[in-house]
This record gives structure tokens, sequence and C-alpha cells, in this order.
């Protein structure tokens, strides 16, 4: 690991100023560390500096009515204990649970798992069906950006240099699942995972699939055979599943085949749509 | 970070230690700087959970965290554990139960379950618990021993 500097300002500004003073490869943001430490141990990231993002004022949690805002360095644990997250969206608190162990998520955040953008994201696919608004403060100021819109690629997001995501922002409660195939089915990485959300707001379902690469997707055409209730009639569904595993945009890599997880994806579909529908799985 | 010192309570006691590098892990601070050998190194990778010790309370992992964005923290190894209740507690129901082969993961363990339990308490459901603890791993695969001191240090707290 090549020497570097660590700083722990206490405003976002002084973070922002730290990150604009050097280079974006010579300054990067540290929240959880999880992600990062493996990218600064094997040298993928040499920066000069690294800023500490843990005295920011961001490990929040606020419901305002319907919607729910997480700040980006709030540890995943605290996400998942939230009761109200537990009900009013449960894929979330799925998709949270199915990151590594307790300890993990007690330092893992929101904003780390965003920043990384891995195409095996657990929390990006959910974030998708959720139609989550990433919001973000930078050297020119505040804006927000559809999740769809931030995650370009693995390691590849819209954050321009220095800047930093603020926060995640839920506009609904939504009925919703997560779902995942792995060797093993905890602390491992998911081969073919399927995120469902149903929206009452816009009597729709919202469907993405991640675990392959470039990265997790939004699966439209899906949706649209999914029809516009909840629970879905058996013929949408089933038709749903079909286009899913037929026409979606799945490859093959070094975890599993293409024609695996076009299998997979099918049951797993369905099962999450029973289960977001509030029947059980495999019912 | 002033004058590159680093400040953290551990095991109660204020300590207050120079020149610790930016990229030392606090695995590496706790064991050889500190001497505090329980707290073991398995994989350094997260996955094993050897490593647990509580930062304010909460179990985490100390070969994914700098020692230095610890700084200001209260940390507690397992040669601390007796002094909270419910880890003296969770001691004990190891040690009745015969929860260790080798002992390897036994401090991780008994680390990982203090965490859960002063959160929760009896709260968590059982078979949630028992999941919330499969990040700790056991070398001499002797879980059925572990849940059983599991179960039973969760007996009894409110
Ligand atoms: C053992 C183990 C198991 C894991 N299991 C899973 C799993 O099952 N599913 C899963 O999805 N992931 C998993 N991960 C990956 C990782 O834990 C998550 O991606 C986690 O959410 C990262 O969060 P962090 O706060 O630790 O990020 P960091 O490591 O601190 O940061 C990750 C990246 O994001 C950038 N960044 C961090 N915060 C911000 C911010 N606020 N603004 C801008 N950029 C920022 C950093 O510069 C860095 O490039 C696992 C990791 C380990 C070690
Ligand atoms: S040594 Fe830290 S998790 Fe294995
Ligand atoms: S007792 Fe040997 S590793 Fe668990």
């Amino acid at each position: 690991m090549a020497p570097f500097e660590l700083v722990a300002p206490a405003t976002p500004d002084e973070a922002i100023a730290e990150l604009g003073a050097l280079g974006a490869s010579d300054a990067v943001p540290l929240a959880g560390g999880t992600d990062l430490l493996f990218d600064l141990d094997d040298g993928r990231l040499a920066p000069r500096r690294v800023v500490s993002l843990r005295r920011l004022p961001w490990q929040t949690l606020d419901w305002n009515g319907p919607i729910l805002t997480v700040g980006s360095t709030l540890p995943l644990r605290r996400l998942e204990t939230d009761p109200e997250v537990r009900t009013r969206l449960p894929g979330l608190y799925t998709a949270v649970r199915a990151v590594g162990s307790v300890a993990l998520r007690h330092q893992a955040t929101l904003g780390g798992n965003l920043g990384r953008s891995a195409p095996a994201s657990d929390l990006v696919p959910m974030l998708l069906a959720l139609d989550a608004e990433i919001d973000l403060v930078g050297p020119q100021g505040a804006r927000t950006v559809p999740v769809d819109q931030f995650v370009i690629g693995s390691r590849r997001t819209a954050l321009r240099p220095a800047e930093l995501i603020r926060s995640v922002r839920f506009p609904e409660p939504r009925p919703s699942a997560y779902l995942w195939q792995r060797v093993r089915p905890f602390r491992d990485i998911s081969q073919m995972a399927v995120a469902v959300a149903y929206s009452p707001a816009r009597a729709r379902w919202r469907v993405a699939v991640a675990g392959f690469p470039p990265r997790p997707l939004l699966v439209p055409e899906v949706e649209d055979a999914l029809g516009p209730v909840l629970p879905p009639a058996r013929s949408d569904l089933d038709r749903g599943a079909h286009v899913l595993s037929t026409r979606a945009p799945i490859v093959g890599d070094k975890r599993a085949s293409e024609a695996y997880r076009r299998q997979i994806v099918r049951p797993l579909l369905e099962r999450a749509v029973r289960r977001a529908s509030g029947e059980k799985a495999g019912s | 970070m002033s004058g590159g010192r680093l400040r953290l309570s551990v095991n109660g006691r204020p300590t207050e230690l120079a020149d610790v590098p930016p990229e030392e892990r606090l695995l590496d601070t706790v064991r050889w700087r500190l001497g505090l050998k329980g707290t073991k190194e398995g994989c350094r990778t997260g996955e094993c959970g050897a490593c647990t010790v509580l930062r304010d309370g909460h179990a985490v992992l100390s070969c994914l965290l700098l020692a230095r964005d610890a700084d200001g923290a209260a940390i507690t190894t397992i040669e601390g554990v007796r002094s909270d209740p419910v880890g003296e507690r969770v001691r004990a129901a190891f040690e009745s139960a015969g929860a260790l082969q080798c002992g390897y993961c036994t401090p991780g363990f008994v680390m990982a379950l203090t965490g859960l339990l002063r959160e929760a308490g009896r709260s968590t459901p059982l078979d949630e618990l028992l999941e919330d603890l499969g990040g700790n791993l056991c070398r001499c695969t002797g879980y059925s021993t572990i849940v059983r001191a599991a179960r039973a240090a969760r007996e009894g707290l409110p």
C-alpha cells in the first residue's frame, strides 16, 4: 500500500475542499472502508490523501411522511434495524441483510456501496426497483440524480471530481422483495439477484436484476408484462418471467454461465413477486 | 488528526498512541502495539469474524478498520469483555457450554454475540440471532456448542 495521509474533516464543505485540492485519483473519500481498503491494498488506487467521512453529519435516517432519506454514511446495520424500514420497504430490509455480516454492516454504508457500484451489489438493484434518488454535493453545489443515471458500471458512477454522495431518498413505501442465488446463501457474492417493488402511486411493478456485468439493470419489458396490479394475474407473472429469462441482457462471467442465469432468474422473479404480494415464497 | 496522535479508550482505559501510520489496521494496533493478543487474525478480508471487537459498543471487524479512523472511539476487546455485564454473561455461557475446541474463533464469537445481545437483548428471535452470528466462522466446526452457548446467554436477558 502506498503511503497516504488520512484527514477527517468535520463539515461537508471542508471534505469537498480536501478532495478538490488534489486530482480525483490523488484524493479519495473513505466511508466504512470495506471496499476501499481492498483497492488500496492491491494498488488499484494509490491516492496521496484519504478523506474520512466519519465526522460528517450524514449518519442520519429520516422519515418525512412517505419519504425516507438515508444519510450516505449511516452504517447499514442502522438502516436494517429501523422498524419502519422493515415494514414499509421490506425489500430494502432484505437486501441490506444480504450484505456481509452484522459486524461488516456496522461499518459498511449505502454511500460506499453506491460509490463502489459493483455489478453484484445487493443494494443497487433494490434502489433501482424503489426509484431511489441520490443527493450529491460538490464544488458546484448540490444536485439530485436518479440511481439509474448514477450507476454506470463497475467503479463507474456519475460522481464528478470532489463530489460526494450526501443521501439517498426513497419516494414512497413499496411492497417489495429481494431474492438472490449464490453458491452459499449468506456471505457470498450473488450470481444472480432480482429486486421487485410495486409502486402504488404509479400502478406499476419495478423489476431490476443484478449479479453480472456491466451493472444492475431495470427491465422495463418485464414491468410491462407484469401489468398494473398487485398481485399480478397468474398469466402476467408467467409472461414476465418468460420475458425476463429470454430477453433481458443477461450475460455469463466467471461466477455463472449465461444459460444458468437465464434459468435461475425465472423462479427468482416468480418468488420475489409473490413475496412482495404478501404470499409466502414458493406458494 | 492533530500531530498524528491516536486517542482511543481501550477496555475502559484512555490510550494515546503516537506515530500510528494511516494505513495501520486496528487489528494490528490492538495486537502488536497494545499487546492484546486475544483478538485474532483469521482472514484479514472481513470474512471470518476472528478479529471482531466492539467500537462504541457495536461489533466491527478490526481487520477492515484503519486504526486512525477509529480516533476517539471506545474499543472493547476480549480482554475487557468481563467489565460489560452482557459480555460477562456471554463469556460464562461459552465456558459452561464448552463452546471451544482450539479456541481461535472464540474471542470473535464472544465479541460478536456480546454486540448482538447488547443491541437487542432477547427481542431478536433465536433463529435471527443465530443467522446474525453467521459472520463468524469456526474452523474446528464446533457450532453446536456455540449455538448452545448463544441460546443460554440470550435466556434471562430483558
Ligand atoms: C467480507 C465482505 C462481504 C461483502 N459482502 C457484500 C454483499 O453481500 N453485497 C454487497 O453489495 N457488498 C458486499 N461487500 C462490499 C461492501 O461491503 C459494500 O459495498 C459496502 O456497502 C461498501 O460500503 P463502505 O462504506 O465500506 O465503502 P468504502 O469502502 O468506504 O467506499 C467504497 C467506495 O465508495 C466511495 N465512497 C464511499 N462513500 C462515499 C460518499 N459518501 N460519496 C462518494 N463516494 C463515496 C469510496 O471512495 C470508495 O471508492 C462485502 C465486502 C466484504 C469485505
Ligand atoms: S480477520 Fe477480520 S474478518 Fe477475518
Ligand atoms: S474452536 Fe477452533 S476455530 Fe473455532
